[in-house]
């Protein structure tokens, strides 16, 4: 079966609610309209207002009051409308949710799912187009993942709720309407990585919207690239990345968010760590530049395009 | 004629299929009358003319699901109109009527640009650009070898293919580099010039502008060697490497004091002259031939000037010596007797004065009394900048070194 | 417990409440009205050109943003959400100015110092704050202005909302709150939000609620005026709640159909900002026909324009966007701006 990444989530929420009765979904917009990205369709009419809510707009209390939900047994699944919208919800995410586990040593259970559509590439106007990940994989106690295609997104949605901690769940939104086959059985674990397609010369790794900007590149040249789908961002699973990275010698990192203090960063300098003898050059980075997201007229020239991620391949080549 | 482009309505959508055609070939729109209606994965939207003027084509069907994009209708200005012929078949006077009393100040069609395409989504609607600042690369061998990047780097500096480096272990090191560089090419090469064979070159360049003089001397250092045999075994002198450099280091040392014109320095309308000594001690080393400098060598005493010296010269064969290191020189020694060489016409080094040359001790024939006996016998060969010195006091600084390492215990007289 | 509803001007077009406009006066707002509408509807008409990326109608809230844009005095600073199109007309902002945020050329769009009117807030209810502190800024220097901010009902929930509540009455900031209520965040409806009515919610703050006929642009003006007068009185903040409805869809990528009944809007309809006016003024103004006719022709040039200046729009040069991150540019800043510009 085909389905959409935007269709995936939704059979993904439809099978983990089946599943559990103490999954619930909260959210502005997600049961009457179904979410302004349609995820949510068709969920508050099959499985009732006291599972599907329509919050007040207020991402704070969405997250403050899951929290409660979750001491009470509930299996929360919080819908942040969109990425630059979770900064209010910053402070419940980092101080209490992260926490909750090590502040009761290991007593209390956070096992709550933050669904953000993240990344850029639509057009919208501003605080639409975030990606903000590296905040929360940066903070202890919390889980960061992001599925790039429908497969995944089908399985590791329902893999994410069925965990036992706090998981940030980013869901490109660039790439919603992006359709693959949903298998029957999940190929992967919730947290590793997997290579999307082999190569000799460099490793590329990548998550979320930009693995499909990679395997295009991969495409386009002559090159023969590794490229990785890391799917995992907190905690990250790199043997299969050393694992290339000490056959090709070359890696190039590509993220939507910006250079400064990316993934891009702790990826380059774990490799490093792991693989400095196997290394021809240093690794590359190809990101969103310092800036605020831009006007999006000129979004493209600020998120990585197939083009940079060649020219970063030819640099790496040429150590 | 103007093309309406199928626009993203809302926030990234790909596609939208036609549902419903709300005008029909032929008719008159106004800008902002409603054209169709189309379906999104998210809603029914319903989309208004960007352009005056009568339909001329209808592009796609009802029921047809287009990319965004995708041109979905064509509308022909007012004047295009009346000079064209393929009007649907419709009742042509009344057309002509309205085209007649269409209003120029509103119904004016859009001026002649690109169709109306919305910003922001499908990146393949975007020109690629290029890169005008960088070099297209030249692939490097993809051989998997193991070698730090310094190594590497200095692989790449030397012209070495680390590839082809026999290495001792798993990882190629900088000596195997090295090594793999000293073997004899086997045929006709050239090797580019760097570092160290680079620096001296423009130090022997520059020194050559320098009116210098070479004055020898042949003496018996037998008394000398035995002064270096002794304190060999000296407990003094346990971690100590003794010889006759050390010997002629602190000769040197003596010397100058009595005759600093040796290692004073030209500055043109003046002679500047030196608080102390900066020794340098010429060392040869598999990067080249390096001069590290004992500061202050006239304050040191022998046991240190010789731990000094054995340092510096260790630090300068592991090739880690520091530009501090070999600068502050006034005076140098250079040992031409380990390479079995009596003595030469040493160069001077840049922004030294004087320069000292010890060949090969050795036993030669030698004159005592009325006897001829077997001596150990070495020449010492000095060169000096004549604008600073003349033969006269060079002389004196020779004859100096050359009597202590005749007779050691002139060192009390000096 | 019900705060009454100011009213003056009746759906039907009769009076039904005092005021002191003159006949100038109720033609200037019926000016204002056509032209608000014809701004927000040609916008929104770019956008299904594809000429604009986004567009957030505020169809139906003329009445509600004219009659309290027009309550202004110059000096009084203006913190509105995304929907104020009509306020920032009142302002004197050119309208075209409006749409290089929503077509992707730029974040703003105007100096807020020349017109005192901030840019669009997107994070719902963050402009509440910024105006309290302004607000506390004046007090401070001793003057003698007001603030206003407007936001939505769904704002209502936000914490940043209820903190500036808070801030406004502890420190008794002359801020007026103007909340339009247009009964939805997006597809979430008033109930969720409020159990109370919006007004009713000031007095748990320890301040002034007032509730009016939002589609009333002559009661709106009123309410207004008088809460702006209190404030520069020292007097402290009031909370408007302005009653209209959001005739359009919350932006140009909502479906409505989806969440709200279309009869809803029918109801709706009889209650328009517009409609009132125009019946009023054909019944007292003998010269009001010709008067419309000329204000229609003012309307199709207004949309002339915004299509003329919105298709024309430049995109800006990313490597131009690095010098506005900072008042001093960082070395690693201008490097990037390099590399943007090496590729063409």
């Amino acid at each position: 079966m085909e389905l959409s990444i935007a269709k995936a989530l939704n059979a993904g929420l439809r099978a983990a609610m089946e599943a559990d009765p103490k999954v619930v979904l909260l959210g502005e917009d997600i049961g009457r309209l179904g979410g302004v990205f349609r995820v949510t369709d068709g969920l508050q009419k099959d499985f009732g207002e006291h599972r599907v809510m329509d919050t007040p707009l207020a991402e704070s209390a969405l997250v403050g009051a899951s929290v409660g939900l979750t001491y009470r047994g509930f299996r929360p699944v919080v819908e942040i409308q969109f990425d630059g919208f979770v900064y209010p919800a910053y402070d419940q995410i980092v101080s209490q949710v992260a926490r909750l586990r090590a502040r009761s040593e290991g007593l209390v259970s956070v096992p709550m799912v933050i669904r953000i559509p993240f990344g850029g590439g639509i057009g919208a106007v501003e605080h639409h187009s975030e990606s903000p990940e590296a905040q929360f994989v940066m903070t202890a106690g919390l889980k960061v993942v992001s599925p790039s295609n429908a497969n995944d997104a089908y399985w590791m949605i329902q893999q994410a709720i069925a965990a036992d901690d706090p998981i940030v769940f980013l869901e490109p939104k660039q790439r919603y309407w992006d359709s693959a086959t949903i298998t029957d059985e999940p190929a992967l674990g919730l947290h590793e990585s997997r290579v999307v397609r082999a190569g000799d010369d460099v490793t590329v790794l990548a998550y979320g919207p930009t693995v499909k900007t990679c395997l295009q590149a991969a495409e386009e040249t002559e090159d023969s690239l590794e490229v990785i789908d890391l799917r995992t961002l907190s905690p990250l699973d790199l043997e299969p990345v050393y694992e290339s990275v000490r056959r090709t010698g070359r890696a190039v990192v590509v993220h939507e968010a910006a250079k400064t203090l990316g993934l891009g960063a702790e990826l380059a300098a774990r490799i490093t760590q792991e693989c400095f003898y196997s290394l021809e050059a240093p690794v590359q980075r190809v990101t969103g530049y310092d800036l605020p997201y831009p006007p999006c007229r000129v979004e493209h020239d600020h998120l990585p395009s197939v083009e940079r991620v060649l020219d970063a391949v030819d640099l790496a080549k040429e150590f | 004629m103007s093309e309406f482009r199928l626009p993203d309505v809302g926030e990234g959508l790909t596609e939208a299929e036609i549902v419903t055609w709300r005008v029909a070939v032929g008719d008159e729109v106004k800008i902002n009358d409603v054209l169709v209606d189309i379906e999104t994965a998210k809603s029914i939207v319903e989309l208004p003319s960007p352009y005056a003027g009568r339909v001329a084509e209808l592009l796609v069907s009802e029921g047809q699901t287009v990319a965004v994009g995708t041109a979905i209708v064509r509308i022909g200005s007012a004047s295009e109109d009346s000079a064209s012929e393929d009007s649907a078949g419709e009742d042509a006077s009344a057309e002509g009527a309205a085209l007649e009393s269409v209003k120029s100040v509103v119904e004016e069609p859009a001026p002649a640009k690109p169709p109306a395409v919305l910003v922001g989504y499908g990146p393949s609607e975007r020109k690629r650009r290029t890169r005008t600042g960088r070099t297209q690369s030249v692939s490097a061998s993809s051989v998997r070898v193991l070698a730090k990047p310094p190594v590497r780097k200095l692989a790449k500096d030397l012209g070495v293919d680390l590839a082809s480096v026999s290495a001792d272990g798993p990882v190629v090191t900088r000596t195997d580099v090295l090594r793999h560089r000293e073997q004899p090419p086997t045929a006709a090469t050239s090797r580019p010039v760097t570092g160290v064979r680079k620096a001296t070159a423009a130090a022997m360049t520059a020194s050559a502008l320098i009116p210098q003089v070479t004055e020898w001397v042949t003496i018996d250092v037998t008394e000398t060697m035995n002064l270096v045999d002794r304190l060999k075994v000296d407990r003094q002198f346990e971690s100590v490497k003794v010889s006759a450099t050390l010997i002629a280091a602190k000769a040197i040392c003596l010397a100058l004091a009595r005759t600093p014109d040796l290692h004073a320095r030209w500055a043109e309308d003046a002679i500047d002259f030196p608080q102390s000594v900066g020794l340098g001690i010429a060392a040869a080393t598999e990067r080249g031939l390096v001069v590290p400098v004992v500061p202050d060598a006239d304050r040191l005493s022998l046991v240190e000037l010789g731990r000094t010296i054995d340092e510096l010269v260790a630090t300068a064969r592991a090739g880690k010596l520091q530009p501090a290191q070999m600068s502050g020189g006034t005076f140098t020694l250079t040992n031409v007797g380990v390479f079995g060489i009596d003595g030469g016409t040493p160069i001077l080094p840049p922004g030294q004065s004087g320069i000292l040359a010890l060949g090969q001790v050795a036993k030669r024939p030698w004159v005592v009394g009325d006897d001829v006996v077997p001596r150990l016998v070495t020449t010492l060969a000095v060169s000096f900048d004549h604008r600073v010195a003349d033969g006269e006091q060079a002389s004196r600084f020779l004859r100096d070194v050359a009597d202590l390492l005749e007779d050691p215990a002139r060192a009390f007289t000096f | 417990m019900g705060l009454p509803i100011a009213q003056v001007l009746a759906p039907d077009g009769r009076l039904v409440g005092e005021h002191d406009f003159t006949l100038d006066d109720l033609r200037g707002f019926h000016r204002d009205l056509v032209l608000a509408r014809r701004i927000d509807t040609e916008s929104f008409a770019l956008q299904r050109h594809g000429e604009l990326g986004l567009w957030p109608p505020m169809l139906g809230q003329e009445a509600a943003q004219i009659g309290s844009g027009r309550a202004l005095q110059p000096a009084d600073f203006v913190f509105p959400s995304y929907r104020e199109h009509a306020v920032s007309w009142c302002r004197g902002i050119d309208p075209a100015k409006l749409l290089g945020m929503f077509r992707g050329t730029s974040l703003g769009g105007w100096d807020p110092a020349e017109y005192n009117y901030a840019l669009p807030a997107i994070v719902i209810g963050a402009q509440t704050l910024h105006a309290v502190g302004y607000g506390i800024g004046t007090m401070l220097e001793g003057k003698s202005e007001a603030v206003v901010t407007y936001f939505g009902d769904g704002a209502t929930s936000q914490g940043d909302t209820n903190e500036a509540f808070v801030w406004a009455a502890s420190y008794n900031a002359p801020v007026v709150f103007f909340c339009q209520n247009n009964q939805y965040a997006i597809s979430v409806p008033l109930e969720r939000q409020t159990k109370v009515p919006i007004a009713q919610r000031a007095a748990g703050f320890g301040f002034e609620g007032v509730r009016v006929d939002g589609n009333d642009v002559l009661a709106v003006h009123q309410v207004t005026s008088q809460a702006l007068r209190k404030a520069r009185d020292g007097q402290g903040p009031t909370l408007i709640e302005a009653i209209t409805y959001r005739m359009g869809a919350h932006t140009t990528s909502d479906d409505p159909s989806r969440y709200r009944d279309r009869h809803e809007g029918d109801d709706w309809a009889a209650r328009d900002p517009l409609l009132r006016l125009r019946l009023h003024l054909s019944e007292i103004d003998s010269g009001f026909a010709d008067f419309d006719e000329a204000v229609q022709a003012e309307a199709e040039q207004l949309g002339e324009h915004l299509r003329e200046v919105c298709q024309n729009l430049p995109d800006p040069d990313l490597a131009d966007l690095f010098a506005h991150v900072y008042a001093e540019e960082p070395d690693e800043l201008i490097a990037q701006s390099q590399e943007v510009a090496s590729w063409s």
